[in-house]
């Protein structure tokens, strides 16, 4: 049984907008990020996994459990974070927090107890008694977490986890949803169209565009070495691209690099002759990886 | 030395997550039934402002004091002046009497529970969590219903227990007084059900909460009106049939025909229509309200 499955899974709002498109999906536990451009498909994708809406073909399970006709099953065992704001200003976090635990099913001492657990983990202290009205963006975010959180879900659905954040909150950020989904071992969806983010929290990645599924593979897969040098010189790139040609390299300039990509076991060497004899000011020399963004701009992944 | 540990944590400027140590959580979900009756207290706690701001308390017990105040009165005056005369109030024509603070409650509360999940669309986080999207409107609707019987039944249940205690002979007047005891319970909830399920129908279809009390101020205001004016303006049948357009006067007559006596002071029992189409008017109305709300939860986007 995976995680979550899904089988031709399609949703159309309206005659002429497709948001799924006949989308097969199996995934397994993990910290999975799932990416695709604004528009692509992945917060509809969330919803119907949620059972917050009803897919108009196909069929999705998430634990084994269908999501059109187990939804409160399902819903006891996940935790969602939406990508915009949900909370109410005149309630403080812990009297929500408290709240949105009894409405997963826990006790109310239970709820209690794990609003301060979990209050604490995302980094809330005094402030959990202020209304939320009150808070800053970066709180908020908090709180969402701390609310999707409360009732130690098997499964976390965030949409859009840094939405709003400055810099240093991102990062918060992401650190908490790493940790959540390492040391705690739940298993979490990370939606996103920052490729930069998925990268850094995830193991997993499916990427789908325009509703259909474009990849699903180990994220170590996306970025492995491609066989290219990359040398980064101050200026004049073009003649170190011709010098390298030269020399029986397969050379091209691009920008104020030039990428090598014959893969000769001298072509170090042969750099560093030729970045000598043009007297160039060398900057770097690396090997070029894959990187997320060569999905979306069609280049083939090895 | 433990003790500590939090502070030190809070104050670096890096690490402000301080981790005690996630904890799972093995002990019972309780599911949606739990959730649905979280939900209902929740609602009628914010009927009457419980647990929230001193401010969102003025609107509910000022009208629950407006409701008690003629019953409480008159009660006083019959202990004070033993042989005063007759009370204008009885059970019959007591809650008809102050139907326009059911109105004024039903318009400033209705929206309460529900404009603000929609408005800051705490709607999506309930949707997500141990319920279906029509527990919602129900668990809502019956918060609502429960907050009017409560505003309508504590004026009646002052001037049970007043006449009991008035009376020369308590024992007596307690056995007397007895047989009104289902008058008593039922003739609130008579009222509560119609009035609670239309209001709750008109506040569910907007986020907006001002245009929600305004809309439902106008239905009391501007039916009592019509049918007012429909009485006065034409003759014979036409004059009894326009009755109904008022709600209130559906349910005194409702009252009328299910329990205690005429209440001259309504069309209901002046009018020379059958009873029971007015018990059969609120009947519909309160299950067509309660469909619509049901309706528009089930379609409500989240």
């Amino acid at each position: 049984m995976s995680l979550i499955e899904a089988r031709a899974l399609t949703k159309r709002y309206g005659e002429h907008v497709t948001a799924l498109d006949a989308l097969d999906l199996e995934v397994e536990p993990g910290i999975i990020g799932l990416v695709g451009a604004n528009g692509a498909g992945k917060s509809t994708l969330l919803k119907i996994l949620l059972g917050l809406l009803s897919p108009t073909d196909g069929s999705a399970s998430v634990m084994g459990l269908d999501v059109t006709r187990q939804g409160p099953e399902i819903r006891q065992f996940v935790g969602y974070l939406p990508e915009h704001d949900c909370l109410p200003p005149d309630a403080s976090a812990t009297e929500f927090v408290t709240h949105m635990g009894r409405m997963s099913g826990l006790p109310a001492a239970a709820a209690r107890e794990r609003t301060a657990e979990v209050l604490r983990h995302v980094g809330l202290y005094e402030e959990r008694y202020r209304p939320i009205g009150g808070y800053s963006t970066g709180m908020k975010q908090r709180v969402k977490l701390a609310q999707a959180l409360v009732h130690d879900p098997k499964l976390l659905l965030l949409d859009e986890p840094t939405n709003g954040l400055d810099p240093a909150g991102r990062d918060e950020m992401l650190d908490l949803v790493k940790r959540t989904g390492t040391e705690f071992g739940i298993a979490t969806v990370v939606a996103s169209h920052l490729l930069g983010e998925i990268e850094r929290v995830c193991t997993f990645l499916l990427a789908i565009d325009a509703g259909k599924l474009l990849r699903a593979a180990p994220i170590v897969s996306f970025t492995e070495r491609t066989g290219t040098l990359g040398v980064e010189v101050e200026d004049r790139a073009d003649e170190l691209a011709a010098a390298l040609m030269a020399r029986g390299l397969e050379a091209t300039a691009d920008g104020r690099a030039v990428l090598v990509t014959s893969p000769d076991e001298r072509r170090y060497d042969v750099v560093r002759d030729a970045v000598d004899e043009l007297g160039l000011a060398l900057v770097r020399l690396e090997h070029k990886r894959h990187r997320l963004e060569d999905l979306f701009s069609g280049e083939a992944i090895g | 030395m433990t003790a500590r540990e939090p502070l030190a944590a809070r104050e670096s400027a890096t690490g402000a997550i301080y981790d005690l140590g996630y904890r799972a959580y093995d002990g019972p979900r309780l599911g949606r039934s739990a959730a649905v009756a979280t939900l209902f207290w929740h609602s009628l706690r914010a009927a009457f402002g419980w647990g929230r701001s001193g401010r969102s308390k003025i609107v509910p017990w000022g009208l629950t004091a407006f409701a008690l105040a003629p019953a409480a009165i008159a009660t006083a005056i019959s202990a004070l002046v033993p042989f005063g005369g007759a009370s204008p109030f009885s059970y019959d024509n007591y809650i008809f009497q102050i139907s326009i603070i059911l109105a004024l409650f039903v318009a400033a509360q209705a929206p309460e529970l529900v404009s603000g999940d929609q408005r800051n669309r705490v709607l999506s986080l309930y949707f997500s969590h141990a319920l279906e999207r029509a527990d919602y409107g129900l668990a809502k609707l019956g918060a609502m219903i429960v907050a009017v019987f409560i505003l309508t039944f504590a004026p009646m249940l002052v001037l049970f227990v007043g006449s009991i205690l008035v009376a020369t002979d308590v024992a007596d007047a307690l056995g007397d007084q007895l047989e009104n005891l289902p008058q008593v319970i039922v003739a609130p909830l008579i009222y509560a059900v119609p009035l609670a399920a239309l209001g709750l129908a008109i506040a569910a279809w907007t986020p907006r909460r001002a245009y929600a009390t305004g809309a439902i101020i106008a239905v009391f205001i501007v039916s009592a009106a019509v049918a007012g004016i429909l009485g006065e303006a034409t003759r014979g049948r036409l004059a009894d049939w326009s009755q109904l357009v008022n709600p209130m006067v559906a349910a005194d007559g409702t009252r009328d025909l299910l329990v205690g006596e005429p209440n001259f002071e309504s069309p209901a029992s002046r009018g020379n229509l059958d009873l029971w189409v007015f018990g059969v008017e609120t009947l519909l109305l309160s299950a067509a309200a309660t469909a619509a709300i049901v309706w528009r939860y089930r379609r409500v986007a989240a």
